[in-house]
């Protein structure tokens, strides 16, 4: 009886605090749409003049952010997917299923729109797929990304039967490109071969471990701030397997993503000659700030504590945490692998506010990485909402 | 938890292999056909020789200058088919002075508009005062035997051609910058669609008439002729949005002219020819024992040398 009582109250309370993010979420949608639109019509109206990368820092905030998008994406995939065919407690439903899908291309989708936003030539996005080089990361990754769509979405279909023996071999072909695609991010990196500090095999390992972390907080995220609106008993406790497991997928997913990362840095310690400028800039010089308290602190350190406190809402902000450190350790790779030339003096023969090595993130980029996540928000939304509908017709 | 063997039953299970199989087979096929094929598509041959005439009558001198030796083995080697030839530049780093004029020149040729530079004049101070000495390199594209930007194009918008000048598809390119983040140098800018005068536009008309940015000057709206072909900027055409860098001015070429910046450089420091013509001025520069080139340990093997 006890229990029982315990039980309910667990499930009241967890509705109340679904309810409470639900209504934060509308607001954060809803700021993030209009701020994101302004963002938009800038980018649109004054072309790339009004944001902080050029000739020689090439990219900025929103190729860290479709990274960031493509992490959750793949992880959440994998997740979904691995939990779904071992039939893993808390995942082994289908709607647990169609809701990392979901996830997954709610992750994906504005990511594309980050890229495109980004092109030169956003009217030639196509040329990617019509004269692909596959000697180039960048078209296997779009070709990649565009079958998996595919894919994600005949699972997401095929979900909704009773027995389909076509389910889980797509999920296993899902689940290569999941793989390959977080992966293949580093790669993305790794191929510039003229760059020292992109070419590290770890950089392949780092983007996947990030990817399932990110797909694990997110998942989490969804799961402990929206889903148990109407949670009975039995819901109650399929929940709790699937917040148990995926705040231990977290918290493991950090602490190795930064024993990588340790690997990969503390060779300077005992070799100083192996201290690049870039590494320095990162570690010592002007982006101490978000390697040290926005990817450390913000992103590992405080979610870290906050998972293994006991508190649902605790876990639910330690995945939004985890997720803004990760977008941090994105721009961690990015920025410092870009804004040191190799050739010394080459910005002041040649002024130009383009022509620099120094990069800040322009308030039009964030106003338009608003805008990717608005659009995250809102497929994610309406990807729920149709998995409900489809659901009740059945 | 289920068991791996309890996962799948023999016919989903066939059928995965068989997708991941297909998956992984068409993606290596797919890398491999492009890897083959790197090799330029352009046209060689007969087609591809140039009769210049500008320089027959002109008897060859003893003490002739450099730039009309350059010219005449121009001449010479233009009237070779294209795959016969082989561009270099040599820049003698103890002539230059960093008056710039070759900078300047390459952006009145090319019609660059501002953030676009194809060829800067690094200027490094070296010592201590008073020992201070004022060191000048010229850097081009290095058009690189292998070139690091050319494979990460995703869309096959940049090549080498068989003279070894590489170039790039402004109708292709689809303005994703991964190739100025491969090219070592900081050799390629991207064009973003900016005017040097727009901001000082007087009387421009209000409304949707009036550009965003301004009314640039008429003299910014003329036409580039890169790659021999008329490029006009107005209304976001190519090369707005696209990378750009040096092409040995191939459209001055063609007409038996050298590069804008071997003709402009005051101090008679920049050479270019054809280095597989061995009595040729590049060659015999080249074969220098004080010859260098740029970062040559990324094995990009350019083709822009400095006699230092």
């Amino acid at each position: 009886m006890n229990s029982q009582h315990s039980s309910s109250d667990a499930a009241q309370g967890a509705s109340g605090l679904a309810t409470q993010w639900t209504k934060a979420l509308w607001l954060v949608w809803i700021l993030f749409l209009l701020a994101g639109i302004v963002g938009v019509i800038l980018r649109l109206t004054h072309g790339h003049n009004a944001a902080g990368y050029g000739s020689y820092v090439t990219w900025g905030l929103w190729i860290g952010v479709y990274f960031l998008g493509v992490g959750i994406s793949g992880g959440s995939f994998i997740l979904g997917s691995l939990g779904y065919l071992f039939e893993i407690d808390g995942f082994s439903r289908p709607s647990d299923l169609r809701l990392a899908i979901v996830l997954s291309l709610a992750g994906l989708l504005p990511a594309f729109l980050g890229v495109w936003l980004d092109l030169g030539r956003m009217d030639r996005l196509m040329n990617i797929l019509i004269h692909s080089s596959f000697t180039s990361m960048m078209a296997f990754n779009a070709w990649m990304y565009n079958i998996f769509l595919i894919v994600a979405a005949l699972c997401w279909l095929l979900s909704f039967k009773q027995k389909s023996s076509w389910l889980k071999p797509l999920l296993t072909l899902g689940m290569l490109f999941s793989i390959l695609f977080p992966s293949q991010s580093g790669v993305f990196f790794e191929a510039v071969r003229t760059n020292e500090f992109w070419r590290s095999p770890l950089l392949s390992m780092l983007f996947f471990v990030s990817a399932i972390t990110l797909g694990s907080a997110s998942l989490l995220f969804v799961r402990a701030a929206i889903a148990p609106r109407t949670a009975s008993r039995t819901d109650q406790s399929h929940l709790d397997s699937a917040l148990r497991v995926l705040r231990a997928v977290t918290v493991i997913g950090l602490i190795i993503y930064v024993v990588f990362e340790f690997a990969e840095f503390s060779i300077t310690f005992w070799n100083p000659g192996a201290l690049s400028p870039n590494t320095d800039y990162l570690l010592f010089g002007g982006y101490w700030p978000v390697f040290w308290i926005l990817h450390i602190g913000v992103g590992v350190i405080a979610p870290s504590i906050l998972l293994a406190m006991k508190s649902r809402g605790g876990w639910v902000f330690a995945s939004l945490l985890a997720t803004i450190g990760f977008g941090a350790a994105r721009l961690c790779v990015l920025v410092p692998g870009q804004v040191i030339g190799q050739i010394p003096g080459l910005a002041q023969a040649f002024q130009d506010p383009r022509l620099s090595y120094d990069y800040h993130i322009t308030s039009m980029e964030y106003l338009v990485a608003l805008m990717m996540i608005a659009v995250g928000m809102t497929i994610f939304y309406v990807g729920v909402k149709l998995s409900q509908l489809v659901e009740s017709r059945l | 938890m289920k068991k791996v063997s309890e996962i799948m039953d023999r016919r989903e299970f066939i059928r995965a292999g068989g997708l991941v199989g297909v998956g992984a087979a068409a993606a290596g096929a797919a890398i491999l056909k492009d890897r083959g094929e790197l090799a330029s598509k352009d046209p060689t041959g007969e087609k591809t020789v140039r009769n210049l005439t500008a320089m027959k009558n002109l008897k060859t001198q003893p003490s002739e200058d450099d730039h009309i030796r350059m010219q005449r083995e121009l001449a010479a080697a233009m009237s070779k088919p294209v795959e016969k030839r082989r561009w270099i530049m040599v820049i003698d780093l103890r002539k230059c002075v960093g008056c710039q004029a070759c900078t300047i020149g390459c952006v009145a040729e090319n019609k660059l508009p501002p953030g676009v530079v194809y060829r800067p004049v690094v200027q490094t101070e070296i010592g201590e005062f008073p020992n201070v000495r004022l060191n000048f390199l010229p850097r081009p594209c290095m058009h690189c035997e292998n070139p690091s930007c050319v494979p990460v194009c995703p869309v096959k918008a940049t090549w080498k051609r068989p003279d070894g000048v590489v170039v790039i598809d402004y109708d292709r390119c689809i303005g994703c910058r991964y190739c100025l983040n491969a090219c070592p140098y900081g050799a390629r800018t991207s064009d973003f669609g900016r005017y040097y005068t727009s901001n000082e536009a007087q009387g421009a008309p209000e409304g949707k008439e009036r550009p965003i940015y301004g009314s640039p000057a008429p003299w910014e709206g003329l036409p580039s002729n890169e790659y021999g072909k008329s490029w006009n900027r107005k209304d976001h055409g190519s090369p707005v949005g696209n990378a750009r860098k040096c092409h040995f001015c191939l459209h001055r070429l063609e007409n038996g002219l050298l590069p804008m910046c071997v003709s402009t450089c005051i101090g008679r420091a920049t050479y270019f020819g054809d280095s597989n013509d061995t009595e040729s001025l590049v060659v015999e520069k080249v074969t220098r024992n004080n010859v260098q080139t740029l970062l040559p340990h990324w094995d990009n093997k350019p083709k822009c040398y400095y006699i230092v």
